[in-house]
Order: structure tokens, then sequence, then C-alpha cells
């Protein structure tokens, strides 16, 4: 440690100090732990299934009564991958074309299987996710860990064929352009934005949900996909220079 | 009107994504072509939407989830004159980027777009937005776009550092703005602005309202950069190309400034009522001390667009103090500061893209009298800079004269003075480095003035001639913005109505027309009183005695050099020395900065 970092670090403490005293004053005001009774919430957990038909109601907030946030950080998503993407192939050295494949049979077999199951796994959160807990970003993170399964039991070489930049990409500008897509489309109906525009059908059931299942699945392509690009790039511009030369 | 209002923000995101998932099908020119066709729609959205605003708050509420019993279950827009104009400014300066890039950044990423149109749909959601959390959302995505836009340069070092100071800090105001949502939830158990502002107007301001209030406010002064918030900023307009720098200082820094003033009045003016002497006390104080520090940083600058930058910094802090009067007058006068200063300043920026593509420098002291072979650009810099000064009746010159009127009412007279000293010096340290570059005068080499790195110069086959056109288009508008007949009025009238908490409430919760349909707004001309007039020349005379002293210090007898050394030199080189570049020393700042402004406030309200 510098001696800068050090004299930082002596003025930091007390301000910190002082700084989280003023705030534990403040916070000592917010309800206490679990005592939280906010209409809002109530209000919502009552009115969420005879209005939506969806049982998770959590879904219901995020793709319906308060569907226009989640647009918002879909694209905070997006944004965040197309600059993450930016910043490091700009300073990236060129990949040296060498593989490291796995030469364990039973890492091979036994990763490969595990992909089917996670995939699965993920897909069904996906698509469950107006029924039970789960949801298109759930569900999309475990797709993306499910494929990049394939790379921790096969080797690099099986993985570039998913994780290549020109198949990715169309999936995750489509991924997001359909969220927004969704609610012009109701906008164009003559309705508000995100207005739910297809029939709500039976709770509890796959068929419910409306337009929230149009939202569901573009913000699950849209988080594999922008998972998978973050993988891909964090894979080429660490792992691969790094790999021993044979 | 209702069904525009998500457009300015839907379509240029959506044509961000046609743009990654199309990278690799449709070629550049295409591309480009999309981006500047879902800017210019967004634009003339956003225009239509003012226009609407004009007689009564235009309301959506996404999914059709209308308010119950005065209880928000979804999300609105809610656009009056002023935030319309905000996101109408926003998108066109975003227009004016992305046709300015056709040909500037041509060799660059497609990306570049995809992000530049993000931001601006950020920023125009920013602008409309009535919840508190959607807020937050645009904020964010606001953020994130132009973090990853200043290290657009990444292949050198510089741009790295600067995009990382950017990121850091802001994010570090952001969480403090989320801590403060967290709080207004636990206590209001509401999202919406009118919504929180009814259940905290109940009673007044206990500690919890008080800090969460200064949390909001300070992370927000991040993204304002108010002093000691600013640090970052400079190092990001260094770092970022000429055209993000003008989006960063034309409209997302008045944004941070912009929602300060709508989450007081929305939400806090009810509680902080018998305490709004000490928010105005801390706030004028804050804006004062950014406003002149940022005119000295300004002066000691060489490389354009920090110097540039400081000037942002500075008039931020006059934006500040103006709605720290907490009065729909001076709130005009900041309305049309914010217009003014984004049109011009975004222009200049602009122009120095031309001049590091025609001169292959921005550093004044390296194209020292280079310019004389362009004396169109030159002519363009000297209208900026008389804009930013406020020479009667030009540029910022109406929204000094609100401001001033507005401050003489709270006995706050003297801010007209500060103001006046702020935007000479900043203009003065603007016409030195312009006769230096356009006319070669005064001395080739300045000990006072800070040598940073310089910038690598686009590809030669880039024309400046286009370029500059683009940058006239915004310096000439920003020129016009003080005397568009019925200005004044219109800006009155919307800020009185901006003000209005309790009429925004009942438009918000209960659909009650706010806003008077049958108000008759005249389309007079701007009215010059002598006084105002006085105090735009007085500007005027520090800004031509700044320059030139700038130029030839020199010339001044030694006694006097040495005498002025000795007394200015210590303070001068504490305050250069604090602007360090190190991002642990920007966090010191701003630790220490939230610190004060929330042990302030909780001692006195």
């Amino acid at each position: 440690m510098s001696s800068r970092q050090r004299l930082r670090a002596w003025i930091a403490a007390p301000v910190l100090a002082l700084f989280a005293a003023i705030l534990g004053w403040g916070f000592a005001r917010a309800p206490a732990f679990g005592d939280f009774h906010g209409a809002y919430g109530d209000l919502l957990n009552r009115i969420a299934v005879p209005q939506r038909h969806t049982s998770n109601v959590v879904t219901a907030i995020v793709f319906d009564y308060r569907g226009f946030d989640t647009m918002g950080e879909e694209f905070i998503l997006f944004a965040s991958v197309v600059g993450v993407v930016l910043l490091l192939r700009a300073v990236r050295e060129p990949a040296t074309g060498q593989d490291d494949p796995v030469a364990s049979d039973a890492i091979r077999l036994f990763g490969i299987i595990m992909v089917a199951v996670i995939l699965v796994f993920g897909l069904w959160l996906a698509a469950f996710g107006l029924v039970t807990p789960g949801g298109g970003f759930q569900g999309g993170v475990a797709i993306a860990g499910g494929i990049v399964l394939v790379f921790l039991a096969s080797g690099y070489r099986a993985w570039r064929t998913f994780g290549r930049e020109r198949l990715l990409d169309p999936f995750e500008g489509l991924g997001a352009a359909s969220y927004a897509a969704v609610g012009l489309a109701a906008l164009i109906a003559g309705a508000p934005f995100l207005h739910n525009l297809l029939g709500l059908g039976v709770a509890g059931t796959l068929r419910s949900g409306g337009s929230m299942t149009l939202l569901n699945w573009a913000v699950a392509v849209e988080v594999a996909a922008a998972n998978l690009v973050l993988y891909t790039e964090f894979l080429e511009s660490y792992l691969v220079p790094h790999l021993p030369r044979r | 009107m209702s069904w525009a209002l998500p457009l300015p923000v839907v379509v240029p995101l959506i044509a961000a994504a046609v743009l990654v998932a199309t990278g690799a099908i449709l070629p550049r020119r295409v591309q480009d072509a999309i981006g500047i066709a879902a800017a210019a729609t967004a634009t003339g959205f956003a225009l239509l939407i003012l226009a609407a605003s004009e007689r009564h708050d235009v309301l959506h509420w996404f999914g059709g989830w209308h308010p119950h019993a005065g209880l928000a279950l979804g999300i609105s827009f809610t656009a009056d004159p002023l935030g319309a104009g905000m996101a109408a400014l926003a998108c066109g300066l975003d227009l004016l980027v992305l046709v300015y890039s056709w040909t500037y950044m041509r060799r660059q990423s497609q990306t570049f777009d995809v992000l530049i149109l993000a931001l601006g749909g950020a920023m125009a959601g920013f602008a409309l937005t009535g919840d508190i959390f959607n807020m937050f959302v645009w904020f964010e995505l606001m953020g994130v776009s132009a973090y990853a836009l200043a290290g657009f340069m990444v292949e050198e070092l510089g741009p790295l550092q600067g995009a990382i100071n950017f990121a850091v800090t802001n994010t570090v105001g952001a969480y403090m703005v989320l801590m403060g949502i967290a709080l207004l939830y636990a206590r209001t158990d509401a999202l919406n602005l009118a919504q929180i502002g009814r259940v905290l107007g109940h009673r007044p301001a206990d500690r919890l309202v008080i800090v969460a209030f200064a949390l909001i406010v300070t992370g927000l002064m991040v993204r304002a950069a108010i002093v000691p918030f600013h640090f970052w900023l400079a190092d990001a307009h260094a770092a970022s190309p000429a055209p993000v720098c003008a989006l960063l200082s034309g409209a997302m820094v008045e944004l941070g400034i912009f929602f300060i003033a709508r989450v007081y009045w929305t939400a806090f003016a009810a509680p902080l009522h018998a305490h709004a002497s000490g928010v105005r006390d801390v706030l004028v104080g804050l804006g004062v001390a950014t406003a002149l520090i940022g005119a000295l940083m300004c002066l000691l600058q060489r490389q354009l667009k920090r110097l540039l930058a400081y000037s942002t910094i500075s008039q931020a802090g006059t934006m500040l103090a103006g709605i720290a009067l907490l009065d729909p007058r001076s709130l005009a006068g900041v309305a049309n500061l914010v217009l003014a200063h984004g049109l011009l300043k975004g222009g200049l920026f602009l122009l120095c893209g031309v001049i590091l593509v025609e001169l292959r420098h921005i550093d004044e002291l390296r194209v020292y009298g280079a310019g004389r072979r362009l004396p169109w650009a030159g002519v363009l810099w000297l209208l900026g800079t008389l804009g930013l000064v406020g020479l009667p009746p030009l540029g910022v010159f109406l929204a000094q004269q609100l401001l001033y009127e507005g401050g003489r009412e709270h006995g706050f007279g003297w801010l007209a003075v500060v103001g006046a000293v702020a935007s000479g010096v900043c203009a003065g340290a603007m016409l030195r480095a312009g006769a230096r570059i356009f006319l070669g005068w005064g001395a080739r080499e300045d000990e006072l003035l800070s040598p940073e790195p310089d910038e690598h110069a686009p590809e030669r086959d880039v024309s400046g001639r286009p370029l500059g056109i683009v940058a006239g288009i915004a310096i000439v508008l920003g020129l016009a913005a003080s005397v568009v007949p019925g200005i004044e009025a219109r800006t009155e009238l919307a800020a009185e109505r901006f003000a209005d908490t309790s009429a925004y409430r009942a438009a918000v919760l209960h659909g009650a027309a706010h806003g008077d349909a049958a108000a008759h707004v005249s389309f007079s001309l701007l009215g010059v009183d002598t006084a105002s007039a006085l105090y735009g020349l007085g500007a005027l005379a520090i800004a031509a005695a700044t320059a030139a002293f700038g130029l030839w210090h020199r010339r001044l007898p030694p006694r006097i050099l040495s005498a002025g050394a000795r007394t200015l030199g210590p303070p001068v080189t504490v305050i250069r020395l604090a602007h360090s570049g190190i991002v642990g020393d920007y966090l010191l700042w701003l630790s220490g900065g939230a610190l004060a402004v929330a042990a302030i406030w909780a001692l006195t309200l």
C-alpha cells in the first residue's frame, strides 16, 4: 500500500463511520424487520390471480403491473453486454487457436449429460415462470449456464460451435427488440403500451398470462444470449491467450 | 397525445436492438441510416409531446394500470412542458450526434450507434417518468451506455482511466439513490412520485425522510457534477470522443439537476416545507462553490475538451443554485439555461471534433495559429462563447435575467454577481483559446496552463466542413433560444406548473386536468431591461479581461506577477492537485461531501 493509499484509508475510516452513523440514525425509523405492512403488496397479492390469471404473482408484477421497468432493465443488460464486448475486444490479444481438450472420458460423458439436464431445467424454469417460481430471467441464466458446460466438459473447440458472435448477436438483439415490440403492438392496437392484448387463459396452466408469455420468452432469449456473449468474451480474452502452447 | 409518450424512449431502444441483431447482415451505412431515422422520429414525437403538454399534463399509464382510489398500481409517464422539453433536448442532441457521427465515427464499430441510441432513449425516459423506481432504471441505462461510450477509444490508456473514474463514482451515486428510494418505499409504500408526495405530506419530515432526501439528492448531484462530486466529469470528457461529450455535457449532466427539482417538488416540498431555507442554503452553497471552482479550473486548461468540461461544471453549479432558490421564476431561468447551454455546449464540443479533424490536435498551444485557415470555425467558436456568456439578448441571456430576478426576491441578489463572474471567467478561457488557435494572438507558451495528454485524431479522410455544419446548427439554435417569441412567458408558466405540487398530484392520481387550458400565452418578444443588459455586458467585460490576461499576462510588470503568484498560487495549486485523476481520491471526496450534506441536514432540518 502506497503512502497515498494509507493516508486515504486513515481519512476515509472516520468519514465513512460518521456517514454510516447518520444512515443508521435515519434507517432506525424504517419498519422493523418482517414488520412491513404495505397496502401495495397486499393488494397485488389479492388481485393478481383474478386480474391476470398468473399464479406466480411476482411474474405478474415483473411483466405486467411494472412491465415497463423490466423493459428498461432488459436494456440495461443489453447495453452493459454491448459495452463489455466493446471494451474487451479492443484490448484483446488475438486468439491463438490452440485447444486444450478435456482428456477424461468420465468428465466428458458426465458433462454432456449435465448439459442436457441443465438445458431442460432452464427451459422448464422459463416456461413455467407464470405458474411457479421462475421466469425468463432465471431460465435464461440457467440455459446459458448449461451451454457453458460444453466448454468445461469438452473443450474450447466444441464450445466455439455455440460461442460465436455471429450466432449470438441476432438472438441478443431480437430478444431485446421483441420485448419492446410486444409493448408497441399494444400501442398500435390503440391500447396503452404493454397492455395485455392476448387472452389471459386459465390460471395455473401454461396457457395463462397472455402477452406476458411472449415477454417472458423474449427475456429468456435476451438473458441467455447476453450471458453467452459475456462467457464468450471472457473466454476469448482471458483463457485463450493463456492456453499452453504444444 | 397520451399514446405518444412511450415513443421517444421505445423507438431508439428498438432501433438499438435491431442494429445489434442485424449487425452481420446490413451494411454499415444502412445501419447508420436506421439509427438516424429512429433518433429523428424520437425527436419529432418529443416535440409533439412538448406542444401537447403546453395546455395540460399528458399522462401515460403503462399496461393501462390507471390508479384506483389514488393508489398507483403501475408506472406512469407524466409530461409537463419542462420534462417534455428536457426529453426533446436530449432526443434532439442525440439526433445531431448521430448525424455528426455519420462521418466522424465512420471507421469505428457500429456499437457506437447502438450505445448512443440506448443513451438517448434512457435520457428521454428519465425526463418523462413519474415513477421514482422507473427513474432509477433510466438512470442506470443512461449510466451503463455512457460509461461504455466514454471508454470507446479504449486502445489508448487514458480513455480507460477516464471511463473507469466515471463508472465507479457514478455507480456509488446510483447506489445512494437506490438506498434513498428503498427508504421512501419503506415509509410510503409507493413508488409513484405523486403518491409518495401525498403520503409524505401528511406530516413534517422525520429523520428517515431527511436521510432519504439527502441520499437521493447526493446521488443525483454525482451525476450532475456538483462540487465535490464533480471530479469524474473532466476525466470522462477528456476520454470521450467529441460527439459523446456533446451528449454528456449537453443533456446528461442537466438531467441530474432536473430530477433534483422534480423529486423536490413532487415528493419533498410538503414535508420539508418548514425547512425550505435549510435546503436552500446547502444547495445554494454547493452551487456557488461549483460555479466558482469550475470556472477556476476552466481557466487553467489548455486541452479544449477539458476546458469546456470545466465550463459545464461551472454552469451546472449555476443551475443547482437556481433550483435551490425553490422559486418558480428561477426555475424558469434554469430551464432556459439548460436549453441554451445544452445546445451551445453541445455545438462547441462538436466543434472540438472539427478542430481535431482539421488541425490534428485539440491542445490550444499545439495548434497555436493553425486555425487561421479555418475562419468559419473561429466564427462559430466565438458565437458559441458569446452565447454562453449571455451577450444581450442571445444565448443564456434570458436564463440569467430570470435567475437574477428570482434570486433578488429571496435576498440572493448577489448570486447574479457570482453567476456573472463564473460565466465570464469560463467564457474568457474560451476566448483566449479561440484567439490563440484562430488568430495566433498572445504568447506561444503558457506556464499557467495544465499540460494534458493529447487526443489521437481520427483518420485523415474525414472532412471537417460537414461536421462544422452540424456544430453550427446546434450553436445557432442555442444562440436563438433566448429570443424565440413567447419563450419567456411559456417557461415561466411551465415552471409555475412544475412547482405546483398539489395540482401535479391531482393530475396524476385523480386524472384532473393540470394546467390552465384557457391560459393565453402570447408570442411576445423578450423584453430586455437595463439591469439585465448591464449584467450581461459586465460578464462579457470579465470575459474579455480574462482572455486578455491569459494571452498577454507575461507583459504585466514583474512585481504584480510575483505578488499575484505569492497570494493566489498556493490555493490554486491545492485545488489543481485535488483533481488528481485517481479514483480513490474521488471516492474520498464523494464520501466526505455526502457526509457533509447529510450531517448538515440531519442537524438543521
